[in-house]
């Protein structure tokens, strides 16, 4: 309705552009956004002290990688990549099962989710 | 007002009126969008090959612009202890991240062949809910953000015909790894006491080299979206028959089901599912089947459904014609994609998931130190149990 509105006192071949959408999707819109989820992922895992917010934000690479498959998947016409989001859903599920497991052990040893506390295992 | 930065060919808005609406919408960085208006060669006319130059729907400088103030946006909005301007850095990155995505969609030529709208709409929803995944301070409302960030990610794989994975993404995703993040957090935080409700932990509190990560971020989207400067193509509406076609003929079972509930095999013989490739001809389309009650052929052929798939000649066979909206759906292509031609890590996947489940539980048992008071009376409760 907001769209209609603003559309009428709009110029008309601005009025039919809008009708019309904001232009065609390709692959590159889908694959801009799955590479901002990627970043932003890369982003929280550099940036946060939290360990639990680290392994959310290797969730957020998974979904951009995911999304850039389907995306594929969709531009080639087959369903390899959907196969292969899959697997990525499967990966992400046992290294969430795991990671978290760990994450509490380590809670338990020094009662702090600080990565810096562990800074001693780096060798 | 963002709505009415309307698309179509750029000339619709390079005039007198677009500037007018950015005028009115108050966008500084509309002038970017105009400021090479010669830029990509295919811009003014619809550009109908496969194939497309990145220059022909998005503006370099506009890019690199957009993304350095994203940059500076999620800079300031990653948890820091002093001064908190995190909206503010929200909003700045969300409106330069968003203005890049806009204009996506204002360069590219040809309008009106998807539901855009929904594009931008979910696309937003997941960036800015990304983006509050790694700046909120509180992990439980990054994990719920996540879970915002998951549903319109499905969102766009049903845009991008993908449903099968769409659902499976809720399910798996939003249904069983969040809600385990969710007990994790809650396990894994000291509760505040009484009068420090709002205490923010210290690791939560600060980021570590917030500039260094964003930068490194940024510079990293930077290469990736420069490395399609080679050139993207467009999404097709229509899939490709013969890859249709080749999916369905893996899959007798769904064309008898779909014959029989026409009610083509009225006076027919009917074969079994895995006798019909006999009787098919896969290029053309069609079943041969052999007549075997003509009277209740006829009744049947009566039906005008039926009478249009069913070419009779009179003799001993038919040649039934395979139904047009007769395709392999998505999950058809997803599952024989999966165990026709992947089936070795399909059973490699269960393998996986069994040995994290086994690791799990091994790592976060909890080893109970008993007492030898505690024993003797653990020994004299199990003897009890066994007399009774």
């Amino acid at each position: 309705m907001l769209i209609n509105l603003l559309a009428s006192h709009a110029a008309p071949q601005l009025h039919a552009a809008i009708e019309g959408g904001l232009g065609a999707i390709t692959l590159y819109h889908y694959l801009f956004v799955a590479m901002v989820m990627f970043a932003l992922g890369v982003i929280g895992f550099l940036a946060r002290r939290n360990l639990i917010i680290m392994f959310l934000s290797t969730e957020l690479m998974f979904q951009g990688a995911g999304l850039a498959l389907i995306a594929f998947s969709r531009y080639h016409f087959n369903h390899t990549g959907e196969v292969f989001v899959i697997f990525v859903l499967t990966v992400a599920a046992a290294e969430a099962a795991l990671a978290l497991a760990l994450v509490v052990l380590l809670f338990r040893q020094r009662e702090s989710l600080d990565a810096q506390e562990w800074s001693s295992l780096q060798g | 007002m963002l709505w009415t930065w309307g698309s179509g060919p750029p000339h619709a808005w390079r005039g007198r009126s677009g500037r007018l609406l950015a005028a009115r919408a108050g966008l500084i960085l509309w002038p970017l969008g105009v400021w090479k208006p010669s830029f990509g060669s295919g811009a003014a006319t619809p550009c109908q090959s496969a194939e497309r130059r990145l220059n022909a729907i998005v503006n370099p400088l506009l890019l690199y612009v957009g993304l350095a103030v994203g940059a500076v946006g999620v800079l300031m909005a990653l948890p820091r202890r002093k001064v908190n301007p995190q909206i503010i850095g929200a909003v700045i990155a969300a409106a330069a991240l968003g203005g890049v995505i806009l204009h996506l969609g204002l360069r590219a030529a040809d309008a009106g062949q998807m539901p855009n709208i929904n594009f931008y709409l979910f696309a937003g929803i997941a960036i800015l809910a990304g983006l509050r995944v790694v700046t909120h301070q509180r992990p439980v409302y990054s994990a719920l953000f996540f879970i915002l960030t998951v549903l319109s990610s499905a969102a766009m794989y049903v845009m991008l015909g993908a449903e099968f994975l769409a659902f499976a993404l809720i399910i798996i995703y939003a249904g069983a790894i969040l809600i385990t993040y969710l007990f994790v957090i809650m396990l894994a935080t000291q509760a505040p006491s009484e009068e420090e409700v709002e205490a923010l932990s210290p690791y939560d509190a600060e980021a570590r080299d917030p500039v260094m990560a964003t930068a490194m971020g940024f510079l990293l989207l930077a290469g990736l979206t420069g490395m399609l400067a080679q050139g993207v193509g467009s999404l097709d509406p229509a899939g490709s028959a013969g890859e249709q076609q080749a999916i369905v003929a893996h899959l007798p079972g769904k064309v008898m089901r779909d014959l029989n509930a026409r009610g083509v095999f009225d006076g027919l013989e009917k074969p079994a599912e895995e006798k019909l490739h006999e009787h098919w001809d896969v290029s053309a389309g069609t079943v041969t089947l052999r007549v075997t009650d003509r009277a209740a052929l006829e009744q049947s052929m009566a039906n005008e459904r039926v009478a249009e798939l069913v070419s009779d000649g009179g003799g001993e066979e038919v040649v039934v014609h395979l139904p047009s909206n007769l395709k392999a759906s998505n999950i058809d292509g997803v599952g024989w994609a999966l165990i026709a031609g992947h089936p070795m890590s399909l059973e490699l996947a269960g393998v996986v998931l069994l040995m994290a489940m086994l690791g799990a539980v091994v790592l976060a048992r909890k080893q109970v130190e008993l007492g030898e008071a505690a024993k003797a009376r653990a020994v004299q409760f199990l003897h009890a149990e066994e007399e009774d």
